[in-house]
């Protein structure tokens, strides 16, 4: 009720404003409504999830606030809580965000936080859905002129494990404060950065070093350094001291682009997990592969990725990427994959897709993992099409074999329409029982104009880790119906 | 009721405000540098979004048709630390015409309220969005030249 009154007032300040001033009012909102088994549920239960975002800009401000509730027959899972809020000042030299607000620091060694987009996670323990994203509460300035800037942040991240039903206790258990500054000069960029993590077990004190920039019009390249400064010496890179060191090199020669990484990160995980270094493993869109990632271990990990683009006359393209990541915890876990992927027009008209992979992940028990899958497009007409995609995946666990199948169909109308239905098998001891599953779900989506659009999800969805956007989450299997309003205004 | 309130008192168009970002040469560029004189096409994509690679061989063309006639295209990457290291040796390969700024934290993408990857806007001279169009499937490019041809009439 608090939270409700707070919003009526924040929005008739806005609207006044607004009537006053002539300025800009803009949102969003997403609605999604469950009806359905999720894992640990005796039966069927129908669940209600909004978030709806709201600014309000004049001139070189701005102003926003975020709601998010969750309705369901479970009165303990259910929340209505103003999640966000912004205020904001920008100009030419100078910026100021008071509030909720996304930042990260360099490549992320020290700080990273993110918004993904349209995402909604329910977590095994709250069972209650909300936003994911980790923003930092608190304040950050920015200050630029021609080729330095400097800015402060001070806050507390959120840790998205815990839904807006907890305490900011439990959410925000971290405080940090930092400054990041880099100069610009001749196409390349110094930087350096301090953060202090304070939390109720500890206070440490980090600091980072960062290089890049263009060496010619073939290499550009990346570097960045951090490491904790409170406890242990500069020269400190015994097995117990925290540090990270990540070097990234690219190369271009016309139709051929090369990315190399490599990465060296030890006891690097500050606070419940306010920075997220690089993972140097291959984010994959396809589901088998998607859902096997590999998940960085910033405790102890070294490795490389290098990925090769190759563009052919033609358009065609093929991608070649190959990843090492080694983690030492007492036992040497070394995973290693080995990807290839072409995509084409054939016959000027339909577009094709083909992947391989081989990997090894003894952190997953996946051996000898091989994958492979197809994609076809297939043009019907100017303005539709017809997908036809299957994946297969095989690899040994625990001396069993284990197969994983997708495969989909789908129509596609301009934008405005598409419509899919995927079917998973798995004989995965893991989540079957031995037993071979399959999983049926179709998804129907329609964009009603520009800013709205509805989907509706029927059947079963398979649950498993998933990636998106470079960040790893676990998503429950599901059984039922969803609906999805997304608006914008 | 929220929605009612809006529509009552009426809603102006969102605007971009003059930006700064890197591009892939690790130049500093800004908006009001890169603009187009009559129309402005901002493509905001990320590596790992296949729709968004795809949309780019058709953006180029769009690119080399209509830069004549007072109309620039850029492309905002909003990759995040994991794959940006991808984003100039990609845009290269796929020879990308137009200017590639890139954004690792989505700011831009967050302060105009979008919500999709690709998601591609049309701006006019005064800052203003006067069209959105999210995704990219076959046959998107013809409805993308036709919205640049309405608004440039």
């Amino acid at each position: 009720m608090r939270s409700t009154n707070k919003i009526i007032l924040l929005v008739s300040f806005f609207l006044s404003l607004h009537a006053a001033l002539k300025s800009q009012i803009n949102g969003n909102n997403l609605l999604e409504y469950q009806f359905g088994e999720l894992p640990g549920d005796s039966a069927a239960i129908s669940t209600v999830y909004d978030r709806a975002n709201l600014n309000y800009t004049y001139q070189n401000f701005k102003g926003g606030v975020t709601l998010e509730q969750f309705h369901s027959p479970i009165e303990k899972r259910n929340y209505t809580k103003l999640s966000q809020y912004l205020l904001q000042y920008n100009s030419e030299m100078l910026d100021v965000k008071i509030g909720n607000f996304y930042e990260t620091i360099g490549r992320g060694l020290l700080l990273r936080s993110y918004e993904i987009p349209g995402a909604v996670l329910e977590d095994l323990s709250y069972r209650s859905r909300h936003y994911f994203h980790r923003d930092i509460a608190g304040f950050t300035t920015k200050f630029h002129h021609k080729n330095f800037s400097t800015k402060l942040i001070y806050g507390k991240p959120l840790n998205y494990v815990f839904p807006p039903s907890q305490s900011d206790s439990y959410r925000r258990p971290d405080i940090i404060e930092a400054i990041y500054s880099e100069y610009s000069f001749k196409k390349q960029t110094i930087g350096a950065s301090v953060l202090r993590l304070t939390n109720s077990s500890k206070s440490a004190v980090y600091s980072m070093v960062t290089a890049s920039g263009n060496l010619s019009p073939v290499i550009s390249y990346y570097t960045e350094m951090a490491k904790n400064i409170s406890n242990f010496g500069l020269a400190d890179f015994s097995s117990q001291a925290p540090y990270a060191l990540y070097v990234g090199i690219n190369l271009s020669f016309n139709n051929l682009g090369i990315s190399a990484e490599a990465k060296s990160y030890n006891n690097f995980l500050i606070g419940a997990g306010v920075n997220e270094p690089p993972a140097l493993v291959k984010e994959h869109t396809y589901k088998v592969l998607n859902r096997s990632t590999h998940v960085l271990q910033p405790l102890n990990e070294k490795g490389y990725q290098i990925e090769v683009f190759y563009t052919f006359p033609d358009l065609s393209t093929l991608t070649l990427n190959n990843t090492i990541a080694i983690n030492n915890f007492g036992k040497k876990f070394i995973f290693h994959e080995y990807f290839a992927e072409y995509d084409f027009v054939w016959r000027d008209m339909h577009d094709v897709k083909i992947f391989a992979d081989y990997a090894e992940d003894p952190f997953k028990l996946e051996e000898q993992r091989i994958s492979a899958g197809a994609y076809f497009e297939w043009k019907i007409l100017q303005t539709s099409s017809l997908k036809t995609d299957y994946e297969f995946q095989t690899y040994n666990r625990l001396e069993k074999k284990v197969q994983n199948h997708v495969l989909s169909l789908g129509y596609t109308y301009k934008s405005k329409l598409v419509f899919n239905i995927t079917s998973e098998l798995s004989d995965d001891a893991f989540i079957t029982n031995n037993k071979t599953k399959t999983w049926v779900g179709s998804t129907i989506k329609y964009k009603i104009n520009p800013e709205n659009s509805v989907q509706l999800f029927l059947g079963q969805r398979r649950g498993g880790s998933a990636c998106n956007a470079g960040v790893c989450y676990e998503v429950l299997d599901f059984k039922g119906i969803e609906l999805r309003l997304t608006s914008r205004f | 009721m929220l929605c009612a309130i809006l529509a009552s008192i009426g809603l102006n168009a969102q605007t971009v405000k003059n930006f700064e970002l890197k591009d892939i040469e690790n130049s500093t560029r800004t908006f009001a540098d890169l603009k187009g004189e009559k129309l402005t096409v901002i493509d905001f994509w990320a590596t790992w979004c296949k729709p968004c690679n795809k949309a780019i061989p058709e953006l180029n063309k769009i690119y080399e048709s209509y830069k004549e006639k007072g109309v620039e295209i850029i492309g905002i990457n909003c990759d995040g630390p994991r794959s940006v290291s991808k984003v100039a040796p990609l845009s290269k390969t796929l020879q990308i015409k137009y200017p590639v700024l890139i954004d690792i934290n989505s700011d831009i993408k967050n302060e105009l309220n979008l919500m999709a990857f690709p998601t591609l806007i049309l701006v006019n001279p005064e800052g203003k969005i006067v069209w959105i169009h999210e995704g990219y499937v076959t046959g998107d490019s013809q409805i993308i030249i036709a919205e640049i041809e309405k608004h440039l009439n």
